[in-house]
């Protein structure tokens, strides 16, 4: 475990900061998981403290089974090269999450991205509504339950033979009545 | 002078003999009256337009990473009279470069109405043909020529310079037949294209008469 | 006065000077510009929610037209974020091989911001002949994948074929020619007088600053600080080739053409390092059968040094053969809004484009 000391000493002194759990991933590389309340003073802490003063990069994930959104935060030291990612979890019924563009800046983008295309909310988030779709009128398109096929086979007109993705060898079936070859089958969709 | 055979670019005596020719049917403004005149002059016309096609500089997906190609040293799309124009007002020729999203739809349709006739379009690669692989994105459109007409599809994703030149010399043929531009069959079927734009493009803050 | 008073202007999408297809709203007072704001959303394809229905291997279509001028880092970068997913080892020939394919994809990405860079600034001769140059590249690239722009070559677990007959040889000859023209686009563009007065001084952006705003690549190399993927968490064969990093003071676009200049002539440096130390053996670990593939269940979050700066993939696998979530974080989605948006106010609108070029900013990266 020698190799990765610098890794356990950022992760140690955030465990004995915060109430957090998390581990090393692998070189350069820690996760970090915690309440949603904390991830602010969390990131502070990392930006004015421990010299991670790069936000590489925040990702949302939907986990509709769990009925969870995931929120991960990175950041970067430009000193040790070391990456953090911070983890959180929010609920998927009107989910809210604390607005950190003033910390960085740039997180202004990625929440307005996740605002439209997850449906959070970000209070105290100045930003014009729109920021990639255009009069969107149906549920946020990222998350999980929205079915894409669905809406453009019902939105855009399609050119004769491109209703769906039909599976071209089951279209080639029904076209020529044979059945299926066997080492056709295991290569067909689902 | 009943009808023009062969088009091979006219002598000066021929020009002259036109001049002479046609100066009676011409009213003051320089209108041509008689439907036979006219379609004479639409075939010399037709020759100067098929050898100048300007192009909007639109690029308005990811097809547009080959046009610097086509227009560069190697390709050199100017010798078929081939070049870009800033403005909308100043072009024949738009190029629809791949996918549309909604969004440029919208901007599409504006910059197409604001191109003066005789107006060309081209239409590049699968996805502007079917859909290709965005068939099922949420927000792209799937047949152009729905919301569109098009000219000239090129097929491929993405068209190598020489297809894209292909497709061009393709409009020529086309242009010098009188068969291109589709702008007064847009203005007359406007219903229909209308209703098909209406029903993607949700905020529909365009002027009613498409009169610009 | 009228000076004092303000005006809305828009910058596209239709506009010779935009780079890809977006919109820059300015608020301008006579000729300087006030307040900036980017739109975007013109070339979103929804590519993140297609590739959660499509399998691992099906994404790849899709990944690498994330980015159109400069495909490869894309692939690269998910085929590394896969193997690290599923912990797949790379035959040291296939790693030598991505580095080849991924510098020279920087080179032809140079090229093109050579045309755009000196169009902007209204050397349409330089445009002319490094776009023309750059066929050479592309032309490489069809020997070795078959198709010009769109590769989809480096999958997990290596690449997709092995260098074809007398690649090398025209490989190298390639990079003769290409070292043989720098000095051309040097007195065209680097040592024009219209091209250093239009760029000096011109879309500062401040060295304390630079990384707090997230400022990657070339820009922020441009300030000063030195900082490259490919050093700091060495991929692929990197760590075993010698090169340097350049760097440059200023902050400004000639800062950042300095450093770019210096750059594609390293990239040309690599590029034949890779070809002469090229190991033998297999190029490609075989894959499960790709309409079964299951990926373990985890995440993984890799960076890669495209020309623009660092790309990263954030991507999250449920154990299914389909990815969860795959999340590109692209160097324009700060340099395009954020960087951007805090440069502009103060510099002309004849500038506008020109400093849209020189931090080298790709729409489709922005929205996806």
């Amino acid at each position: 475990m020698s190799k990765l000391k610098k890794e356990n000493k950022v992760l140690d002194k955030l465990k004995s900061v915060f109430n957090l759990s998390g581990e090393v991933k692998r070189k350069q590389r820690i996760a970090v998981k915690s309440d949603s309340k904390h991830v602010s003073s969390i990131l502070l802490f990392l930006k004015n403290q421990q010299g991670f003063i790069h936000l590489n990069h925040i990702s949302c994930v939907d986990w509709i089974e769990e009925n969870e959104f995931e929120l991960v935060y990175i950041v970067w030291n430009p000193k040790t090269k070391l990456t953090v990612l911070v983890h959180t979890r929010i609920a998927r019924e009107n989910p809210v999450m604390e607005n950190i563009d003033t910390i960085w800046d740039q997180a202004n983008t990625y929440e307005r991205e996740f605002r439209e295309m997850f449906g959070i909310e970000f209070p105290g988030l100045v930003a014009p509504k729109e920021f990639i779709l255009e009069d969107w009128d149906d549920i946020p398109p990222m998350r999980k339950d929205f079915n894409s096929q669905a809406y453009a086979l019902e939105n855009f007109a399609t050119r004769p033979g491109r209703e769906d993705a039909q599976d071209v060898r089951e279209v080639i079936q029904k076209r020529s009545g044979e059945e299926l070859p066997d080492f056709a089958k295991k290569y067909s969709r689902d | 002078m009943s009808e023009i055979k062969s088009i091979g670019i006219p002598t000066p005596e021929e020009i002259k003999q036109a001049q002479i020719d046609f100066a009676p049917r011409c009213t003051s403004a320089g209108r041509v009256n008689d439907k036979e005149t006219q379609g004479m002059v639409e075939h010399i016309l037709n020759f100067a337009r098929k050898h100048s096609l300007f192009v909007v500089a639109y690029g308005t997906g990811c097809g547009a990473i080959e046009i610097p190609a086509t227009m560069t040293s190697r390709y050199d799309a100017e010798r078929f009279g081939i070049r870009g124009a800033a403005t909308p007002r100043q072009a024949d020729v738009m190029l629809i470069t791949g996918y549309l999203s909604t969004k440029t739809l919208k901007r599409v349709i504006r910059v197409y109405e604001q191109m003066q006739d005789p107006k060309y379009v081209i239409a590049f690669g699968s996805c502007a043909i079917n859909g290709g692989m965005y068939f099922d994105s949420y927000n792209t459109i799937n047949a152009l020529d729905r919301y569109l007409p098009v000219d000239v599809y090129i097929s491929g994703c993405m068209p190598r310079p020489e297809s894209v030149i292909k497709g061009f010399v393709k409009l020529q043929e086309l242009i010098k037949n009188g068969n291109a531009g589709n702008g007064e069959a847009y203005r007359s079927d406007l219903d229909w294209y209308r209703k098909n734009q209406q029903k993607v493009i949700k905020n529909w803050d365009f002027p009613d008469n498409y009169n610009w | 006065m009228i000076r004092e008073k303000e005006t809305t202007l828009y910058i596209g999408p239709q506009h010779p000077g935009i780079t890809g297809n977006m919109m820059i709203k300015l608020k301008v007072a006579g000729d300087t510009v006030v307040k900036a704001e980017t739109h975007v959303g013109y070339l979103h394809r929804a590519f993140e929610k297609l590739i959660e229905n499509r399998n691992w291997l099906q994404s790849f279509t899709l990944l690498c037209r994330f980015c159109v001028p400069e495909p490869d880092p894309m692939e690269l970068t998910f085929a590394r974020a896969v193997e690290e997913l599923e912990g797949r080892k790379v035959p040291e020939r296939a790693k030598y091989i991505r580095t080849i394919v991924s510098e020279l994809a920087r080179i032809q990405s140079f090229l093109l911001w050579y045309g755009g860079q000196s169009g902007s600034s209204g050397l349409y001769t330089v445009g002319q002949w490094s776009v023309g140059d750059r066929n050479y590249i592309l032309d490489l690239f069809e020997d070795l994948t078959g198709a010009r722009i769109y590769h989809m070559y480096m999958w997990p677990g290596g690449v997709r074929r092995d260098l074809p007959k007398g690649w090398i040889d025209k490989a190298y000859r390639t990079m003769d020619y290409l070292e043989g023209r720098l000095e051309t686009y040097n007195q065209l563009l680097f040592d024009n007088a219209i091209f250093q007065k239009r760029a000096q001084g011109v879309g500062i952006i401040p060295k304390d600053k630079a990384i707090e705003w997230g400022v990657v690549g070339a820009p922020l190399r441009g300030t000063g600080i030195k900082h490259d993927v490919r050093i700091d968490e060495p991929y692929e064969a990197y760590d075993k080739i010698d090169f340097v990093v350049p760097t440059f003071e200023g902050g400004d676009v000639w800062a950042r053409a300095m450093v770019r200049r210096e750059e594609i002539k390293q990239s040309i440096h690599i590029v034949r390092q890779a070809l002469d130390h090229l190991p033998g053996g297999s190029y490609y670990n075989r894959i499960p059968n790709p309409m079964k593939w299951t990926v373990p269940a985890g995440e993984a979050w890799v960076k890669t040094e495209s020309v623009r700066g660092e790309v990263g993939f954030y991507v999250a696998s449920d154990g299914s053969n389909k990815p969860r979530r795959v999340h590109l974080k692209g160097a324009a989605y700060t340099h395009g809004v954020s960087v951007l948006e805090k440069i502009l106010p103060g510099e002309n609108i004849a500038d506008v484009s020109f400093i849209l070029n020189s931090l080298g900013v790709c729409p489709p990266e922005i929205e996806r």
